[in-house]
């Protein structure tokens, strides 16, 4: 794709920033960063639970708010910017998307694990039926090939998503792998296609900047790259890079800047950074969210963290699947692993 | 037909209505007289007939139309469906249990209240997640009042048809009913993953319980008695961890299906085959007490 196309940025580190502090924002916390980049320009704000509406459980974290409080709070918030929101079949249903429309969301994505796109039918076509726009996202991207992630894509097209995501949600991807599967991708349905990475190998935006050019038209991105682990593709550096490659996005990046900013101040207790369990959970292609119960089982059972995940790796964990964890510690510490 | 038996149809010609078909050639009191798809063309239909079954395609309109009287018909087909099938059926006498992710009827799980089932015309088996949780749930919540309890269910990628994947708001709504239902808490939730893990990892329940006084030990053998007794229904249930951390226990329990047609990890179709047979056959006992002993 040549230089001076329009890019969509969709943020969603009020809900991907989630998994960084156990899905304690609160109101005001999502009031005055919601307010900060609607000031920006920023076109999409994603808000809920990390795992998205109904995910609240001892599972994955209870959230400090209600999916009722965060969306009404983001909406009063927003007087530019669409409200989106994240939904996922078997731990969402219905009729809490129902809810979520009633408060304002204008964008429902509805995600499932890459080669499950099937379980996206019914919820992508509430959504259009209420009256949203229907998104589909394929969770941890990288386990399929360019091939079978199109032919998911053209399967969420043909329950009516408007728009197809791929997550890049274990921080995996070299920017080569992202060029062969979004040109797959686009070659494969009519509808815009939006790239998430995340930043476990340090590729997040070259990552971005390689699905824009071989024709994304969204990319994700959190301010300080807001997210659990290695975090995410850093909002403000995406804009910024998207803008020397001559791309426009309609964001007034001093004022983007800003937020960003607001964000390390008031959202986070420390940006994201690449430690050690950040990088082996992209190298073995596990879910980032994975890194706090994975510190916590490694510690009770006496094993290395870096073991776990490359355990859980090869057990093709994937995000909900956190009563795996301490099984992959205790059998590792059964074969007598050690720290 | 031998006589003396229970003339029973299954609606539905996937891998489930195939389990049954099977499961009621090892009865002495079940006899399958028909097998219901909804095209001609199913392989499950084919497959049905190689097992001697009378088959027909149409679905429920087949099944009234077959000329035959059924005691029992057994619904794999999926909760869109089933209120229908319910509606055309009740009034032919037949008792119906479903397979599918309702609440219409009564809700039976064999280890729990499976005795009670002759009593009720229509059964509802809630889900897999469920019938594979409440034993264990419910034995808990005899000895502790939970202040909350979750389940979090994983199911093979390659056990979970097309009518499951449209059908998960009411698995979960109707596991989360079931579960508030067996042990008298007003929160619970419930949720399904689908791994797409190779090999396919076997059927997994992890339940949550939030509840005061609880002890490992105590904990540990009320959770392994109620595993020993869903045993005697599904052989390949175990239980792979219990664990009480203050005023929480954590029990993971894996189920792998133990019979020919089945795949090792389908646990979820074989825990609610194996609930629907036994439903099945406690009509049977009440219908025909003395046939056990007739048959040696």
């Amino acid at each position: 794709m040549t230089a001076n196309t329009t890019v969509t940025v969709h943020d969603p580190t009020l809900r991907d920033g989630q998994h960084a502090v156990r899905h304690q924002l609160d109101a005001e916390q999502i009031r005055t960063y919601a307010a900060a980049v609607d000031a920006a320009g920023v076109p999409v704000v994603e808000v809920g639970h990390g795992n998205g509406l109904g995910a609240s459980s001892l599972q994955v974290g209870r959230s400090r708010l209600s999916d009722d409080e965060m969306l009404a709070t983001a909406r009063e918030a927003l007087t530019h910017s669409r409200l989106a929101t994240l939904l996922l079949p078997g731990w969402a249903t219905t009729a809490d998307l129902r809810k979520a429309i009633r408060h304002g969301v204008d964008v429902v994505r509805v995600a499932a694990h890459c080669t499950e796109a099937s379980v996206t039918e019914r919820h992508l076509g509430a959504i259009r039926e209420l009256g949203a726009e229907a998104q589909g996202v394929l969770l941890m991207s990288h386990m399929a090939p360019p091939g079978e992630l199109a032919e998911q894509c053209a399967l969420m097209v043909g329950y009516g998503a408007q728009a197809v995501c791929v997550f890049d949600s274990a921080g995996h991807y070299l920017p080569d792998d992202v060029t062969a599967r979004i040109t797959a991708i686009t070659t494969a349905v009519d509808v815009p296609v939006a790239f998430h990475g995340h930043n476990n190998l340090g590729m997040a935006v070259a990552n971005s900047v390689a699905a824009v050019q071989a024709g994304a038209h969204t990319i994700d991105a959190c301010a300080r790259g807001f997210g659990a682990g290695a975090g995410n593709t850093q909002l403000e550096v995406l804009v910024a890079v998207l803008e020397r490659y001559g791309h426009r996005t309609g964001i007034d990046l001093r004022r983007l800047a800003d937020a960003a900013d607001l964000a390390e101040r008031t959202l986070m207790p420390a940006p994201p950074t690449i430690d050690s369990t950040s990088l082996v959970s992209g190298l073995a292609g596990v879910f980032s969210g994975f890194k706090k119960p994975v510190l916590a089982a490694a510690e009770s059972q006496g094993v290395h963290p870096w073991d776990i995940f490359v355990e859980l790796g090869e057990r093709r964990a994937i995000a909900g699947q956190e009563d795996l964890i301490p099984d992959a510690a205790r059998s590792l510490a059964a074969q007598g692993a050690s720290r | 037909m031998p006589s003396n038996t229970m003339n029973a149809a299954v609606l539905g010609s996937g891998l489930l209505g195939l389990d049954l078909v099977e499961r009621m050639h090892n009865s002495p009191r079940l006899s399958c007289g028909l097998v219901v798809g909804r095209t001609s063309r199913s392989r499950g239909l084919a497959q049905a007939a190689e097992l001697g079954c009378a088959t027909a395609a149409g679905g429920v309109a087949a099944l009234l139309d077959s000329g035959q009287t059924f005691d029992i018909v057994f619904d794999a087909t999926n909760a869109f469906e089933h209120p229908e099938h319910w509606a055309r059926l009740a009034g032919t006498g037949a008792v119906l249990i479903d397979l599918t992710p309702t609440s219409a009827g009564a809700l039976i799980a064999p280890t729990v209240n499976g005795d009670q089932a002759a009593r009720h015309q229509h059964i509802g088996l809630i889900s897999c997640g469920g019938q594979a949780s409440i034993p264990v749930l419910y034995a808990l919540a005899q000895h502790y009042r939970p202040r909350y309890v979750e389940m979090v269910a994983t199911a093979a990628s390659v056990s979970v048809g097309r009518a499951s994947r449209l059908n998960l708001d009411e698995y979960v709504e109707t596991t989360q009913d079931a579960i508030r239902r067996f042990t008298g808490t007003s929160a619970a939730k419930a949720m399904l993953n689908i791994s797409a893990a190779a090999p396919p990892p076997p059927f997994r329940i992890a339940m949550t319980m939030v509840a005061s006084g609880l002890e490992q030990g105590p904990v540990s053998d009320v959770v392994e008695c109620a595993a020993a007794a869903m045993r005697t229904v599904v052989p390949g249930y175990q239980v792979t961890s219990c664990t009480v951390t203050g005023d929480t226990v954590r029990v993971i329990a894996e189920v792998t299906a133990t019979r020919n047609r089945m795949p090792v990890h389908a646990g979820n179709l074989e825990v609610i085959s194996a609930a629907a047979i036994h439903a099945a056959e406690q009509h049977a006992l009440v219908k025909a007490p003395a046939l056990k002993e007739l048959a040696r």
